[in-house]
Parts: structure tokens; sequence; C-alpha cells
């Protein structure tokens, strides 16, 4: 679900970061889709070799996924011919590029300092190979930094799968949606998967390296990516080789774990709001346990475990050693278990509904702050019972003046935040009945374009604030210490700066609600 | 007086008197319509024969086929002899409303029990659920009934407060979010309600309403602007322009 508005914010994250060459070519890509590079050519109407570097900065920062399109049974032989490599803009990427100080805070919270270094370089330069991040941990010291002191960092991050291999370069899809089933090649191929929903998804998955291979160190597995391993066969790789090989691997952040983590803390500090710390404990201690075998970070629901190992997991942890079984069965039972999973010893938590309230509550404050406390009334009587409410019905409900009722509703339909039929009642006389909805899936949409819209116009008043105040960055420190019209200057476009960024960043978590989680 | 006849008969006094006074009001009525002229009686019959419905002026016209000022003149008088009311329709207030006056409005006139004079009575409405959430603040945990004897026995209230009244206003509050309807566990809080009752938890820590933070759409200009469908990077609204940033940023 891209809108119009997250298209428009994710170019100005790319003009933002590098230049307008690039955002020309990323606009076309959203525009029309994947393109070759001579469609590219033609569409952007910049030079070949303009295009051309454009995507390689797309691609080192892993904005752009290149992919060729298998050729079809009934292609001739013209078609057989023609280049196939396709470029396709990866929006939640470019998005991404928003929450890299959420994602170093995340390291720095699991993991230590020169974790954080080596992937603030990672998330600088996109994609590194190890020799490349032994130079980066080098630059300014005396000493060269061993390259094993960079691969024990390397593999602590590994392990934690904050970091991944490169995906394939140009994984050959099949661009045709006739068949229901792919069939994924290597290892894997006996396994039929569920068709993709979208292109995108198809190439990312067709790209992706096999999860043994997508988090590990060893060369061995040959660095072509394509799931395929040699393993008895082929000649004994010397250690040299070996080493030389791994050098050459690609790295990358992995931002699938980052926003895991994000949505686990989300859920977690939603619980504890809405219920108490315990809970929150329990919660956590379950996410903890099953995080390296959730399948998609969109989880609808936690994988099943049992009392005995939910109580081991909530007892490791420093807040949950105080409680008592009885306390966890309660937490347990405050998450939603049902009596069935009790009797089946099989705890699983309803993970949805957690974020499924969140964003309840999100949209709910706007329409509360927009038009009063009536029509949050009438919003979240339409929304919990997500089905028709006449006029006269909802006004009695939510005990709102009858002449006012029809007023709000209209202005909240009218802003798309309701859904409206009409109905003919023939009777003695014949009456129009106006029945409303809070349509969901239309209004999160909706409610997810102004939330882009507003991270755009938050990020373009950053912008136009520090061009106001340009000539304050040019004085020197000193005089911006002493008290007059200077210094009170610069220390409102400190404040705006605060403002406006800490904002951003509270905006981009509801993005994430919506979006991401 | 003494009805030494009556009490062996065992007809109780009461009964007596309400017998008694049956008979009284049929006098007065035949009295009274013995002087009314044809068109009052015409009138009055159509009005007292919509019970506690009424009857809006216009209808009784077309109903009657009375002239316009036969009927007003009749209205007038009908009035000055307490044998009809005039009531507010909250269904349309503009219009004149006639009622026997023996009848009390039925609730598809009035509104309801909130409504006081055709207007939702917002001062009355605010008073119980205060109470309401007062009750439920101070246990903690309250089931529907528990809030229903509370302000029984407070004494808040000068009318009677019904069962359905106290259900509608605690489904205000829910939908107001200031409190949350929950199913007992039997622990803690909860230790006074039997498990699986439904009851309601205050939200805000305080007890005071209206205290929900805002979400983080909800606290930036854009999250309640009322032209963001108007506001382009470039536009004549833009980010740069906007007042209700300058606002904002007005440090």
């Amino acid at each position: 679900m891209v809108t119009q508005f997250g298209i428009k914010f994710a170019v100005h994250l790319i003009t933002n970061h590098f230049g307008n060459l690039v955002a020309k070519v990323c606009e076309n890509l959203f525009s029309h889709g994947s393109l070759t590079l001579d469609q590219l050519v033609r569409y952007s109407e910049l030079t070949k070799d303009q295009v051309k570097n454009s995507l390689l900065v797309l691609v080192q920062h892993n904005c752009c996924q290149a992919f060729v399109s298998a050729p079809e049974d009934d292609d001739d032989d013209a078609d057989r011919l023609r280049v196939r490599t396709q470029y396709l803009v990866l929006f939640d990427n470019i998005i991404h590029r928003l929450r890299f100080p959420k994602f170093l805070e995340t390291v720095s919270r699991k993991l230590d300092e020169e974790c954080v270094e080596l992937l603030d370089g990672l998330l600088r330069d996109g994609r590194l190979t190890l020799k490349q991040m032994v130079d980066r941990a080098s630059q300014g010291k005396e000493n060269a930094v061993d390259t094993k002191v960079v691969r024990e960092i390397l593999s602590k991050l590994l392990t934690a799968r904050l970091v991944e291999r490169c995906p394939a370069p140009e994984p050959v899809v099949s661009t045709s949606f006739k068949e229901t089933t792919t069939r994924k090649r290597g290892a894997k191929s006996a396994k039929i998967f569920e068709a993709p929903e979208t292109l995108e998804q198809r190439v990312l998955e067709a790209a992706v390296p096999g999860n043994a291979l997508r988090f590990s160190f060893t060369a061995d597995m040959r660095s072509n990516v394509d799931g395929e391993t040699n393993s008895d066969d082929d000649q004994i790789t010397s250690v040299e080789e070996n080493d030389a090989k791994e050098e050459e691997i690609l790295w990358r952040a992995n931002f699938e774990e980052f926003i895991r983590h994000i949505r686990h803390k989300a859920l977690i500090e939603n619980i504890r709001t809405q219920h108490d710390d315990g809970t929150a404990t329990v919660l956590s201690a379950v996410l903890e346990a099953t995080k390296t075998v959730e399948k998609k970070v969109k989880m609808e629901n936690s994988v099943p475990l049992s009392l005995d190992t939910i109580t081991a997991e909530v007892m490791k942890t420093d807040t949950g050693r105080t409680m008592t079984i009885d306390r966890i069965r309660a937490s347990l039972s405050q998450l939603g278990c049902s009596q069935r999973m009790i009797v089946d010893d099989a705890y699983s938590i309803d993970l949805k509904k957690i974020i499924e309230r969140a964003q309840n509550e999100e949209v709910e404050s706007i329409v509360l702050k927009r038009y009063g406390r009536d029509a949050y009334r009438m919003f979240r009587l339409l929304s919990k019972d997500c089905c028709f409410h006449d006029t006269d019905q909802i006004a009695a409900s939510t005990l709102v003046e009858k002449k006012e009722a029809p007023k709000l509703l209209y202005r909240l339909w009218k802003d798309n935040y309701l859904y409206m039929e009409k109905v003919i009642a023939t009777g003695v006389k014949q009456t129009t009945i106006l029945m409303w909805k809070v349509n969901k899936p239309l209004v999160w949409e909706h409610v997810l374009d102004e939330m882009y819209h507003a991270a755009l116009n938050l990020s373009l008043r950053m912008a136009f604030e520090q061009e106001k105040d340009e000539e304050l960055l040019n004085v020197p420190k000193d005089k911006l210490k002493e008290p007059g019209p200077l210094q009170k200057k610069y220390k409102r476009l400190l404040n705006v700066w605060l403002l406006l960024g800490s904002s951003l960043m509270k905006l981009d978590e509801a993005l994430m609600l919506f979006h991401d989680f | 007086m003494n009805y030494p006849h009556l009490t062996a008969l065992g007809l109780g006094m009461s009964q007596l008197q309400e017998s008694s006074s049956l008979k009284r009001k049929r006098q007065d009525l035949a009295l009274v319509s013995g002087s009314m002229t044809d068109g009052e009686r015409v009138l009055y019959n159509l009005i007292h024969s919509k019970k506690d419905m009424g009857i809006w002026t216009g209808d009784m016209k077309r109903q009657t086929n009375l002239p316009d000022s036969i009927v007003k003149k009749s209205l007038k008088l009908l009035q000055s002899k307490n044998l009809i009311k005039e009531v507010v329709n909250i269904q349309n207030k503009g219009r004149k409303h006639y009622m026997a006056a023996e009848f009390e409005p039925s609730k598809e006139i009035t509104g309801g029990d909130w409504y006081t004079q055709g207007s939702l009575d917002t001062d009355f409405i605010n008073l119980v659920k205060d109470v309401c959430l007062k009750c439920i603040f101070r246990q903690k945990v309250a089931t529907h009934d528990g809030v229903l004897e509370w302000s029984r026995k407070s004494g808040v209230f000068t009318v009677e407060v019904t069962a359905q009244q106290i259900d509608e206003i605690l489904r205000a509050l829910v939908l107001d979010d200031e409190i949350e309807e929950v199913k007992s566990t039997g622990l803690g809080d909860f230790s006074s309600v039997p498990v699986g009752r439904i009851c309601y938890r205050c939200k805000s820590k305080g007890g005071n309403r209206g205290e929900q933070k805002p979400g983080a759409m909800a606290s930036i200009p854009c999250g309640v602007c009322p032209r963001i469908n108007f506001c382009t990077p470039d536009g004549i609204i833009s980010p740069r322009t906007c007042v209700y940033y300058q606002k904002w940023l007005d440090f």
C-alpha cells in the first residue's frame, strides 16, 4: 500500500540524501513501476550515464533492486534477445532511512558501542565488504584495525541477525502472474510456496539468500547467493582462498530485524500502558523467546508456548523474577489467552489485536482533536461496531443532540472518515435514512496518506527554518554565546529544530504502526 | 363521614376514594364538554385519541377539515380550560404540538430521558457522568449494578435514575474512553466481583475526565489542519507559508 503522499515523501527523502538526479530516477520508477535502463533514460530525459550512476547509488543504498524477468514460453527470438534487467524501487527501504537513528539506538541497547559504530558505517554507505569495514574502522587511527576485531564485531551483529548478506544482484523472476504457485530454487525447491501478491514481494523473495546463508560468515557456501551450496563435491578451498572470498561478501543492515525489534518494543509499551508492568514483562519474555522462529514481521499471533516455557523465560528477566505462576497466568489471561489455550497448554497472544488497538487510538485522537468530543464518541461507536447505524440511533447511543448529529456525521464523511449509504424507506411517507459506517481499510489508508503528508511537511519546514536562519550557521560560536538578538535567534532555531525533529520521530512511529507493523 | 356498610363489604378506604374521584372526573368532563362548541369537541376528541403522542396543528386541520380560525380559537379555549397542553416535539421543534392534559409525552416526542423541553440536557448528563466516574474510580472496578446502587444511596440525584439511564451513561463513558469494559478475573482489584462478570474500570490514573494524551499525528498542526487537502510543497498553502506552523513554532 503506497499512497500518493508516501511517494512524495520518499522522493523528498531521496532528494535530501542524494540530490535531484537520483530523485528524478526514483520518481520515474515510482510512477511507472519497474523499468529497464533504456526505458528509464527515455522517461527521465537524462543521459544514460546519469541514469546508470543514479541507479548504482540507489542499489548501493538498498533502495532499488534489479531483476531479470524470466523468458516466457511464447516469446519469439527478438524478445529473447532484448535486455531483461529491470529496476524496481523499494519504497519501504527508502522510508527506513528516516529510522536510522532508531536502528542505531536498538543496537546500542542490545549490543555495544563497537557494534553501533560498525552499523553506522553500514547505514551511511549502504553496503560494505569486510575489507571496507576494516578500512573504515582504521580511518583516523594510527594503526590499522585488525581484520579479526572487525570480524568479531560483525559476527556479533550477524548472530543478532541485525546484519545480513546483500541479496542477489539480479535474480531471475517470472513476471507473469498466471501461476498460483512459484517454486523456489536451490535447496528448498521441493517446497511449494504460496504465490506472493506483488511483483515487489516476488522479486525480494527471489533475491534474498536462504536463511542459513543469509546470516552466515563462511564464504565456503559460495558468494553467488543463489541458495546453492557446494557441499561435498568440488575442490576443497584453501584457507586463503576462503578468506579472499569472505572479503568479497557484501553486507548490509537487516531492516526487517530492526523493524521486528521496534514492533516488539511498541507492542510491549502498549501493553504496559493498557495493563501493567507485569503483563508487559510476560509479553516481552514471550516475544524474546520466539523472535528467531517468527517467519515475518507482521506476525498476527505469537508463536505458541507452554506455561512452563513462559515461566522459565519470564524468570530469566530482572523484572520477572518476582512473579509467581499465578500472576503470570493472570497476565496471560489479560493478554487475551483463552480457556482453550489453558487446556492445550499452548499460549499464543493475539498481537494483531494490540496493533489494531494502537491504530484505533491514533485515528480516534485525530478525530477528537479535529471534530470534538461528540464526533469522537460517534466515531468510536461506529469503529467498534463495524456495521451500519442510522443517524438517530447514533445520536441516541452517544448522547448527542439529535440535530447536531447529522452535521457532525456529515463533516466526518466529507473528510473521508466515514462511509455513508442512503436507504429509502417506503412506508406511509417515503423517507431517506442515512446509514453510517467506518470502513477501516479505506480510513486507515487515508490516515496513512495524511501522515506521509504531515511527515513531508515537517521535513520541508525543517529545511525552510534552516534556510531562513542560514546566516546563523556562519556566525562563530563565541558570538552566539553572548546575550543579544543573535543569541535569541539562535536559541529559537534550536528549539524549533528540536520540536520539529522530535515530532517527526514520533510521527514516524505512527507511520510504522500503520505501514510496517 | 362514616361508611360502616362499605367496610363490612370489604371495600377499603382507598378504593372508595378512587372510585369517587373517578366519578367526579367524569362529571367534570361532562360538565366541560357540555359547554364546548362543536369545533372544540371535535378537536378535543381528536387530540385525546392521540394519547401520549399528541398531534400537530397541521394534521388537526387536515383531519377535521375545520377552518383555520376555528381551530386556533378552539385550541386557545381548550387550553384555558386545562384540557389540553402544548408540548415540544423533538422531531420538529418549530411545529405546534398539542396533547390532552392527562397524558405525559411519550419518548418519541420528548426524545427520551435525557431531553427536557425538547433539548438535550447536557448539564444533567455531565452530572450523571461525573457521579458514575467518581464511583468507578473509588471502587477501582465496578459493575453496572454497583454503580446504580451507589448512585441511589449517595443521594446526589433529586430525581430517580433508572437502570437504563445508568446503562446509557456507562456506554457513553466507554465511548468517551474514560472507562473501559473488562471481564473480571477474580484477582486483585476484581476480588469482590465474580469471575467473568462485566465490570468497568477508569482509564485515567487521576479519575479526572478528558485526560487522554494526543497521538503523534494529533499533536502536530497538520494532524488537525482543516486545509491539509489544499496544502502542497509549492502551493499558496504550503509548510513554508503555513499560519498554523507559524503559531506552533513561535518561541
